[in-house]
């Protein structure tokens, strides 16, 4: 693992340097930001167990200044249950579908969120999972009937749905299975010229398409953007057998009870005369 | 090194699926039981969904009641036509079983069905074994031990449409069978187990089937059973993982052999207190789970 870091860091400092070369004539003009992946495709092999990335780019910078980034995932239907006691066993009471809000939210920082901007700047350029507007439904029967998800509620409410505690308990749950998740000082910048970020992508990482997004902030001021599109897929045999799952699942079903039947049998002659 | 199982949607050690399936089939060849209602709830304990657990389970399931039957045909210990009786209801069973399954996933309450599920029928049934066995082992320390009749006959025996089975030498309602196969059917859908743990006091005690043919004749019925499950939740939820499936089944086939050696060196009715105490434990582990305060009382999931 520590080779793999070393041997990524390596690559990463090269690729820095081609950047600076390329960047060099766009960074004259004014608040430019440069930024690249070094892999913007993430394959989920039959081997992934979460994977490591390497965002780095050159910004025209000075001192004091800091760099946000922001990976979110695909939106999705986030269905989120209360549990409460009932004849002396905990039983789930009421359901939650918070609608189109991020699957995954990492955010990286040269420093601690509050003291690079404040909260409405932060809002403002929606360095938060809750800041694209978030609604939820609290109807049961809307968490049961709505599969596939996708529908709006009726009445279009506020931006952002539910009360600070309610918000707040959204992202424990969500930064508990490591889905939403701020890293202060997880960004290294060289020079107020260059920053490189480790970003490391966890094991139950959503598939779909992605946005890496990074922000240029001074005095709190967000000053330039740039966003760039990172794919996670399955790939390799993991993939085939989900398609295979997916487009033909009664086939895959016969096959499956084919491949049971058949090892069973074969278990039983292998193990016949012992 | 890890594996990404692709329908679970999880990464696993590879070591831990193996020594899962290695350590279960021990169980299971030494009690001569399933162990679907041990492998579920460990499944589900590593971290595997519910519904990918129950469903890939059965699929394998399939393949280890194939390899039991085998065994029992050999010897002539499958009533076929007790089996196919007790398929159908099974099969229809089963499939109400897997729509009930979607129905609860659907508004939330799977998991507490399934806790509850385990608790109730690993209780009774571990506690009817635990005296059985107790009943006997003090009986065998006192000479001259009485032996009851094969069956009593009861209201049960007065319903229509008798049939006969000759293998178990029985002349019976259908109705009890059918209905018996379909009651397990569901509670084998929902729980992830092939069902034998309750189909195999019920032959006994309701059917009064004789013991040699019990066993062969409830893995005969299983495979049909399961294999309907593996087949309706791969059409309705794809929540089968055949990668899952197949490196657990490589553990329990290996594991079965040495299990089955070492049950040899036991006796009947230490080998059921056994099994009766293992039961009892999953019962209550499972039982203390629902009783206990959860650390945080709100939980979140992704709509796929």
């Amino acid at each position: 693992m520590t080779g793999k870091r070393r041997m990524i860091r390596k690559w990463g400092m090269t690729l820095v340097g081609l950047v600076m070369l390329v960047a060099g004539p766009a960074m004259a003009a004014p608040k430019q930001i440069v930024a690249d992946l070094s892999n913007s495709r993430v394959d989920i092999t039959s081997s992934y167990h979460g994977t490591e990335l390497l965002l780095f780019g050159a910004y025209e910078g000075m001192p004091g200044d800091d760099i946000i980034l922001v990976v979110q995932g695909p939106a999705t239907d986030i269905i989120q249950r209360r549990k409460a006691k009932r004849a002396g066993i905990w039983v789930n009471v009421e359901t939650k579908v918070w609608q189109e809000a991020p699957s995954f939210y990492h955010v990286f920082a040269t420093d601690s969120l509050p003291s690079i901007a404040d909260e409405e700047a932060l809002s403002n350029a929606t360095v938060s999972p809750l800041a694209g507007g978030l609604t939820f439904i609290a109807d049961r029967d809307d968490a049961a009937n709505g599969h596939g998800g996708g529908e709006k509620p009726a009445s279009s409410g506020p931006a952002i749905a539910g009360d600070p505690e309610q918000q707040n308990n959204l992202r424990r749950n969500m930064e508990a299975n490591g889905l939403w998740q701020v890293l202060p000082s997880s960004i290294v910048t060289q020079q107020d010229m260059l920053f490189r970020a480790s970003l490391s992508l966890p094991s139950n990482i959503p598939t779909g398409d992605y946005s890496v997004r990074v922000l240029h902030f001074r005095d709190g001021v967000a000053l330039s953007e740039r966003t760039t599109d990172m794919n996670v897929r399955k790939a390799g045999l993991s993939a085939l057998i989900y398609r295979f799952a997916h487009d033909y699942s009664a086939l895959y079903g016969i096959f499956a009870i084919i491949f049971a039947v058949a090892s069973g049998w074969l278990a039983a002659v292998a193990f016949r005369r012992k | 090194m890890y594996i990404y199982l692709p329908i679970a949607e999880v990464s696993m050690h590879i070591g831990i699926i193996i020594g899962l399936g290695g350590g279960v089939g021990f169980l299971s060849g030494l009690f001569g039981v399933g162990g679907g209602f041990l492998m579920t709830p460990l499944l589900i304990f590593f971290g595997i969904p519910p519904a990918v657990a129950v469903s890939t389970e059965a699929n394998q399931i399939v393949a280890s009641s194939v390899s039991g039957v085998l065994a029992h045909m050999r010897r002539g210990n499958v009533d076929f036509k007790m089996g196919a009786i007790l398929m159908i209801g099974g099969v229809i069973g089963s499939t109400l079983g897997v729509a009930l399954f979607s129905f609860l996933r659907d508004i939330g309450q799977i998991d507490l069905v399934i806790q509850l599920s385990y608790v109730v029928f690993l209780g009774i049934i571990g506690a009817l074994m635990l005296t059985e066995s107790l009943r006997t082992i003090i009986r065998s320390r006192k000479p001259g031990a009485v032996r009851g009749k094969l069956h009593q006959h009861n209201w049960l025996h007065g319903l229509p449409l008798k049939m006969r089975f000759r293998r178990s030498k029985l002349y019976i309602s259908a109705i009890l069978p059918l209905g018996i196969g379909a009651f397990v059917g569901i509670l084998a859908a929902i729980m992830g187990v092939g069902g034998g743990f309750i189909m195999v006091p019920a032959m006994i005690y309701l059917l009064g089937m004789p013991t040699s043919v019990v066993v062969g004749t409830s893995l005969f019925q299983i495979i049909f059973v399961t294999a309907n499950v593996t087949l309706l939740q791969s059409i309705q939820t794809q929540t089968v993982d055949f990668l899952l499936a197949g490196l657990l089944l490589f553990g329990a086939v290996v594991g079965a052999q040495f299990g089955s050696r070492a049950g040899a060196l036991l006796r009947g009715e230490q080998l059921r207190g056994l099994l009766a105490l293992l039961v009892l434990a999953v019962c209550l582990k499972i039982g203390y789970d629902l009783v206990v305060r959860p650390e945080d009382l709100l939980s979140v999931e992704l709509r796929r």
